[in-house]
């Protein structure tokens, strides 16, 4: 997205962007090795400290309080060079979101305060919109409390937050609710992490859950509801995501462009690899704008701001899932190497299209918002 | 209503009928028990997806990542042991001798379970394709003979082809583009041999080949009339291997790089050389390198067509499968209408990509350098004549006459527009199949939701596997031009190209 529409949003592209440079860039492969190698530990805690977390969790629960453009300026240049940490920040948003949009404040305020970034991770299945699959959780009251029992599939950073919110289906209900549930409690497993396609440094594990004590997030049977206006202003972010990677990619690629020979000149200079790196110039440069607008419309409340950011991301993921092809094959054989950052790009964009639930559903669903 | 000379003035106008209509000029020319080996091996593919690939290939791709650096010996071992390595070697010499055209069909079939695994096979047979291209009876026999034993033995002996330079990867795939590269294997000619220099990078089956096809160059300023093709075997001194490459995909089969320093390689191990031992005929030396290069990558081409295939057969499957079983707002995936269209495309794409790959093979099948071989009287001779009658003529073959005939032979029935079809059909097939195999790794991803994203659910590795091949054998791009000069500018003589 543009970051020029204020001088805030400026600064915060730039020191979102040195960040990804000085601490994302270097590290990239090690990093991606995850579960095969050490997790980025030192990395959160920096990016922590930097308040990334903190974008748009309201002032009152110790957050900034900036609206979606800020967060989608974080994300998008810190997904230039590694989108997992976006991938974290984004599982984290999306927690938080839910509980905002139910307003429940005691538990906001509890992961505000929190003064680790262990502490104040919050697990969430960030790939998946409930209503789509068949639940395998379910919650019953239990005194004045719930407990929570079954299996969820793929919950982002499962593994590592001290507490997630789930979606499980209240005994003899219809639909489904949202949970605060305390990771340390008795009657938790964990899978290993789940190895993914993309996303490595952002992992997820599969969890059951076995009468596990848990606090309903806003009202019984309005998970549905929530979910759905927590994936209208998130939509955005996903595809900032995106658009941060497509950058990424379209630099790597260019940068390499001027440097190689083929047929005795810069491959730049051959019209075919012109026309390739046009097309994705012309895409960057759209979603940019795209992006830009549902942001716009977004923080400002126009009407039907809601599809605008879902437009948005379904066509800024989509693009990501081209362009970075092509950003593979600008390089040619290296491309595919974990050498460069192309391989790491290709695998995200294609991760970060199912962000809030299948890429082919979200077509429909989008049709169906607008023609009832 | 039409004459005879008619007919044909019309037939012979672009698109010509063969090239238009391949499949239906070959058919008729091949020989019925073609089919019949070409069922056989793909019933012989499907068993061992069932007993060998299925059962291991995601914990192996698994394990590549945690160590890189790990050799899938296990694999290539079964592949030995279940005889994939010599199954297409000539009767004459103990093996199946099934016919080259069964080849690419066996290739979807592996590649439908993995495309690294179909890599470890297919790989070893572009060697062969290299070696069996420069017509060098005795060489050819003498390296057979290895994988044989290596399949007696269960040390399995086989093939890698090095093409691919650090400063020149499009610019060796195309004899056009190649005095313009920055080509540095460098093969000097000294007494009793070659003495080479340079490093080979990205090599398929490196670290687990015994012997390399290499193509060097005899002279660095006119590569395109001076390349070199020498059999190097492990061991060789001044051969060594460099770093195995960290992939994407495709993790079973390593990419590796080969480094010659003052590596001598006698006479007995060069296939060809362009400047020396060729017949003399009408062509150029760079017309030669060329046919020899061209008859390499239709083959070749041809098989990672067939990978295509087998990639986008590979996503249709997985996804079909997860949506037969899973439940999307409380109905199977299987019964929304979109899915069922989705699916359906992703059907079409993998027809689509192999129709594209069988009409490349039908093409090599009658217009290749393989095509005697299909033709009826030489397919039942070699097929129904007892080894026996072979054994007769085997000092022949060993001697370099033989060698020069079968040259002499093969150039004289060079045909340009033979070449342009076989060449340009195998372009044709290997970007359409190898971009339709990507884009049903996509749809199927995009229907699958978190579950395709997972290493357990399988559609995310053949997203992975299937990105090389838009890359390897000549880029797609590079494809699209070879298509272009083949099939198209041929009819503008104003054309040039590789040359803006
Ligand atoms: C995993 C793997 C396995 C491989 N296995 C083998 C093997 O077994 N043996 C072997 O010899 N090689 C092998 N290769 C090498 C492969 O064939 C090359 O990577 C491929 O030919 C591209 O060459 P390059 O990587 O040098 O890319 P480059 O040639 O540098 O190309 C970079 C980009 O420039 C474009 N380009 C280059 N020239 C032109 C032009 N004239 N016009 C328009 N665009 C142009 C290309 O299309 C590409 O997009 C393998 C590669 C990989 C990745």
């Amino acid at each position: 997205m543009s970051a020029n529409s204020n001088k805030e949003l400026k600064l915060l592209a730039g020191a979102a962007l040195e960040f990804a440079k000085k601490e994302l860039a270097p590290n990239r492969e090690n990093n991606d090795r995850f579960p095969f190698g050490p997790f980025w530990n030192p990395v959160l805690e920096k990016a922590f400290e930097l308040d990334f977390f903190h974008t748009t969790l309201p002032e009152e629960f110790s957050g900034i309080g900036q609206g979606m453009s800020s967060l989608c300026t974080v994300l998008e240049n810190i997904s230039q060079e590694d989108a997992s940490l976006a991938g974290i920040i984004f599982t984290n948003t999306q927690a938080q979101e839910i509980m905002r949009i139910a307003k429940s404040d005691g538990l906001l305020k509890k992961a505000g305060n929190a003064k680790t970034v262990k502490e104040f991770l919050i697990a969430f299945p960030a790939f998946n919109n409930p209503s789509e699959v068949e639940h395998v959780a379910s919650a019953s009251k239990s005194g004045d409390g719930y407990t929570v029992s079954g299996g969820i599939e793929y919950v982002v950073l499962g593994g590592m937050a001290a507490q997630a919110v789930i979606p499980a289906r209240l005994d003899g209900q219809d639909g489904y609710s949202f949970f605060f549930v305390d990771l340390s409690a008795n009657g938790i497993n964990r899978s290993d992490p789940v190895f993914s396609l993309g996303f490595h440094a952002c992992p997820a594990v599969d969890m059951t859950f076995n009468n596990v004590k848990a606090a309903l997030i806003g009202e019984e049977g309005r998970g549905q509801e929530y979910f759905e206006k927590m994936a209208d202003r998130m939509s955005v972010a996903a595809a900032a995501i995106s658009l941060g990677i497509m950058k990424g990619s379209l630099k790597e690629a260019l940068d390499y462009c001027t440097k190689r020979f083929q047929g005795g000149r810069e491959i730049i200079k051959w019209s075919e690899m012109k026309m390739i790196l046009g097309n994705m110039a012309v895409m960057t440069k759209n979603a940019e704008l795209i992006l830009s607008a549902a942001c716009g419309a977004t923080d400002a409340g126009k009407n039907g701001w809601e599809q605008c950011c879902r437009a948005a991301a379904i066509h800024i993921q989509e693009m990501a899932c081209d362009l970075t092809t092509d950003g593979i094959q600008v390089l040619g054989g290296v491309g595919y190497m974990k050498d460069f950052g192309q391989e790491k790009r290709f695998r995200d964009a294609k991760q970060a299209q199912s962000l809030l639930g299948m890429a082919s559903l979200k077509k429909v669903q989008y049709l169906e918002s607008i023609a009832g | 209503m039409i004459s005879r000379s008619e007919q044909k003035t019309l037939l012979n106008r672009t698109p010509r009928f063969e090239d238009m209509l391949c499949s239906l000029y070959a058919a008729p020319r091949m020989p019925g028990g073609v089919v019949k080996e070409t069922k056989k091996v793909v019933a012989i593919a499907r068993k061992f997806n069932v007993q060998v690939i299925r059962a291991r290939t995601l914990e192996l791709d698994k394990k590549m990542h945690e160590e890189p650096d790990y050799l899938a010996w296990d694999f290539v071992r079964e592949a030995n042991r279940w005889g994939f390595y010599s199954m297409w070697y000539p009767k004459q010499i103990g093996c199946k001798g099934y016919s080259f055209f069964s080849m690419p069909p066996f290739i979807e079939e592996i590649a439908s379970a993995c495309l690294g695994m179909a890599n470890l096979i297919m790989v070893h047979y572009l060697g062969v394709t290299v070696l069996a291209s420069s017509m060098n009876v005795r060489l050819i026999r003498r390296l057979f003979m290895d994988t044989i034993e290596g399949e007696k033995t269960d040390s399995p002996c086989i093939f890698s082809t090095a093409i691919t330079e650090p400063g020149a990867g499009t610019d060796v795939e195309e004899t056009e583009l190649v005095d313009k590269g920055n080509i540095t294997c460098y093969a000097q000619k000294v007494p009793g041999g070659y003495r080479v220099n340079g490093t080979k990078v990205f090599i398929s089956n490196g670290h687990l080949a015994t012997w390399h096809m290499l193509i060097a160059y005899s002279d660095l300023k006119k590569p395109s009339e001076n390349m070199v093709v020498l059999a190097v075997k492990n061991g060789t001194k001044g051969f060594s291997f460099g770093k195995m490459e960290k992939k994407l995909g495709q993790k079973c089969c390593p990419a590796s790089e080969l480094i010659f320093n003052d590596c001598f390689i006698p006479d007995e191990y060069v296939c060809a050389d362009m400047r020396m031992d060729m017949p003399k005929t009408g062509l150029s030396k760079k017309d030669l390198a060329a046919s020899l290069l061209d008859d390499t990558l239709a083959a070749s081409r041809c098989g990672v067509g067939a990978f295509g295939a087998g990639g986008a057969r590979g996503a249709f499957e997985t996804a079909l499968k997860f949506a037969a079983k899973t439940k999307v707002k409380g109905r199977l995936l299987i019964n929304h209408e979109w899915a069922q269209c989705i699916l359906a495309e992703m059907y079409k794409n993998m027809l689509a990509a192999r129709l594209a790959y069988m009409e490349s093979n039908y093409a090599n099948g009658v217009f290749g350098p393989m095509a005697v071989f299909q033709y009826k009287p030489v397919y039942y001779f070699s097929k129904y004549m007892p080894v026996r009658f072979f054994n007769l003529f085997e000092n022949f073959f060993r001697k370099p006459v033989a060698t020069k005939l079968l040259r002499r032979a093969r150039l004289l029935a060079f045909k340009q527009e033979n070449n342009q079809i076989t060449a340009g059909l195998g372009s044709f097939c290997k970007f359409s199949a190898t971009d339709l195999a990507v884009k049903n790794c996509h749809l199927a991803l995009e229907m699958m939701g978190q579950a395709g994203l997972r290493h357990d659910k399988n559609a995310e590795k053949i997203l992975r596997d299937s990105k090389l091949l838009q890359i390897y054998e000549g880029t797609n791009q590079l494809n699209r031009l070879n298509l272009f000069k083949c099939l198209i500018a041929r009819d503008f003589p104003q054309t040039v190209v590789f040359d803006e």
